[in-house]
């Protein structure tokens, strides 16, 4: 009993050391710094902060006629908003803190989540997903929302339909795409990168890491890449219908059969293949 | 008690629309769904879902065999395509590593037809002869990777269509609108191939466009 006391002691000074701003506490309890947490939360907004503490802290504000269910234990927990009504949700606003290590799945209708130093499934349907700091893995996917993720991880997997796409940060492994969307890349530690779109353009701008390896393609929007100066990449474009434009009056290609254009920067040491069926291929001093 | 704006609970909502409410509960559920447009266009939605299901289970001929039946010859007839080699445990949960088996399937053809081409003699009319079967290898080869792409697209459209009768209409418009965006690149791909059936960007191109329709369709099912 003695010991249970204090954990809650533990637990409500770790809660009262988060901002007020992010509404009364709602749950806190003690949580493994490995521990899997689900979340639900139709409407409104979702922030995850990780922290260093063993426990999770969930604040907020619920929508009228809306509560948080809750359940689990120090490995695992399921959280999530409950409607007494259904149809059009009214928004929530949810703010949960959680062990760094953890991993979190959270998903929502029309809310927007946004992570720091999280890990883990990050899915909304039209709501948009901002994630920045160091995670161990992501995945961010949403219908028609806009991605930004700004992350130090060794793997990120990005899907948007026609919203917004942009990676930057330092991942080193990513596999993004679009159907529609805008997909903007800056990234320089990316060591494997596979980008594609259906109809949306690829905005692709800095220097290639040593030794890394790109994929881009594209059915009918463009692949820009704006190269710096130092970049150093044995390129390979080829577009079965659309322009290939080279920005780089200096560069000779290797070869040039139909539709292709194979061209060294540098010491050509890292590998970039670019694949359209129409859309425009540019590469271009940054 | 119900009032109007307390709102129906989700088992009286289900058992509203499927007609299980118990007597003594169906008076004062209907009064609510009188006075309470939210709770009836709920009712009205589960109740058309499971219409939907009925539906879709009614459609089938009397005596029709379940999924686990159909799935045998299903699979029969892929296995008979050479594309891949499945287990024989039936569907899987996961369809990743069947897209992978399949992408496996079609690199080796690739692998094959390129040998094929290397290895052409340099007499013409064996070069022609050898062209136009390398040339129907790759059509074969293309034909059956996008026959397991479709039929796994199909499985994801059936459950989608169930899912419909759930869904918000602007998400069902987000769907819509992204599905048409790929299906129109797979036609303008398939129709490239049909005119240019050695192009290996072509078939990457479809290949990555299929993958982007599968992948697009299980985030719509999981929504």
């Amino acid at each position: 009993m003695k010991r249970l006391l204090i954990l809650v002691a533990l637990i409500a000074r770790s809660a009262l050391g988060q901002s007020a701003a992010d509404g009364p506490v709602l749950r806190a309890h003690a949580f493994d710094s490995t521990g899997s947490i689900n979340l639900y939360v139709p409407a409104g907004s979702v922030r995850l902060v990780a922290w260093t503490r063993d426990s999770i802290v969930v604040r907020g504000e619920m929508a009228k006629n809306a509560r948080l269910f809750f359940g689990g234990g120090r490995q695992g927990v399921k959280m999530g908003v409950e409607g007494t009504s259904r149809g059009d949700s009214e928004p929530s606003s949810i703010v949960v803190y959680m062990p760094r290590g953890g991993r979190i799945s959270v998903r929502t209708a029309s809310a927007n989540i946004v992570g720091e130093g999280v890990s883990g499934e990050f899915y909304s349907s039209s709501g948009n997903i901002r994630l920045s700091g160091i995670a161990s893995s992501v995945e961010a996917e949403s219908m028609n929302g806009s991605l930004d993720l700004d992350l130090t991880t060794p793997w990120l997997r990005a899907r948007t339909g026609d919203g917004h796409l942009l990676v930057r940060g330092a991942p080193q492994d990513v596999d993004a795409s679009t159907i529609g969307g805008t997909l903007d890349v800056i990234a320089p530690k990316v060591m494997r990168g596979q980008f594609v779109s259906v109809s949306g353009d690829i905005h692709w701008i800095g220097s290639p890491a040593h030794g890394s390896v790109f994929d881009f393609s594209n059915h009918s929007g463009a692949v820009d890449l704006a190269l710096s100066a130092s970049a150093s990449a044995a390129f390979t474009l080829s577009s079965v219908s659309g322009p290939i434009e080279n920005g780089f009056t200096r560069i000779r290609p290797i070869a040039s059969p139909p539709r292709t254009l194979r061209f060294n920067l540098g010491d050509g040491d890292a590998h970039v293949s670019v694949r359209t069926f129409k859309g425009a291929i540019r590469v271009r001093p940054e | 008690m119900i009032e109007p704006m307390t709102h129906l609970t989700e088992d009286e909502r289900q058992a509203a629309a499927d007609g299980t409410l118990p007597a003594d509960r169906r008076a004062l559920v209907d009064a609510h769904l009188a006075a309470c447009d939210e709770c009836a266009a709920d009712v009205a939605r589960i109740a058309e879902f499971m219409k939907r299901t009925r539906e879709s289970t009614a459609s089938a001929p009397a005596g029709a065999p379940s999924l686990d039946e159909l799935w045998s010859p299903i699979r029969a007839r892929i296995e008979a395509t050479k594309v891949v080699a499945l287990d024989t445990a039936g569907p899987s949960t996961s369809t990743r590593p069947f897209l992978w088996l399949v992408a496996a399937g079609v690199a080796a053809a690739l692998v094959l037809t390129t040998f094929a081409l290397r290895a052409r003699p340099r007499d013409s009319q064996t070069s022609v002869a050898t062209q136009v079967e390398a040339d129907s290898t790759m059509l074969r080869a293309v034909a059956d990777s996008t026959r397991a792409y479709e039929a796994e697209a199909q499985i994801l459209l059936d459950r989608l269509e169930i899912q419909r009768a759930t869904m918000r209409p602007e998400a069902k418009a987000a769907i819509d609108r992204n599905l048409r965006t790929v299906d129109v690149a797979i036609a303008e791909l398939k129709d490239a191939i049909a005119r240019d059936p050695r192009n290996p960007a072509l078939r990457q191109l479809l290949a990555t466009s299929y993958r982007q329709k599968v992948e697009l369709l299980k985030r719509a099912n999981a929504g």
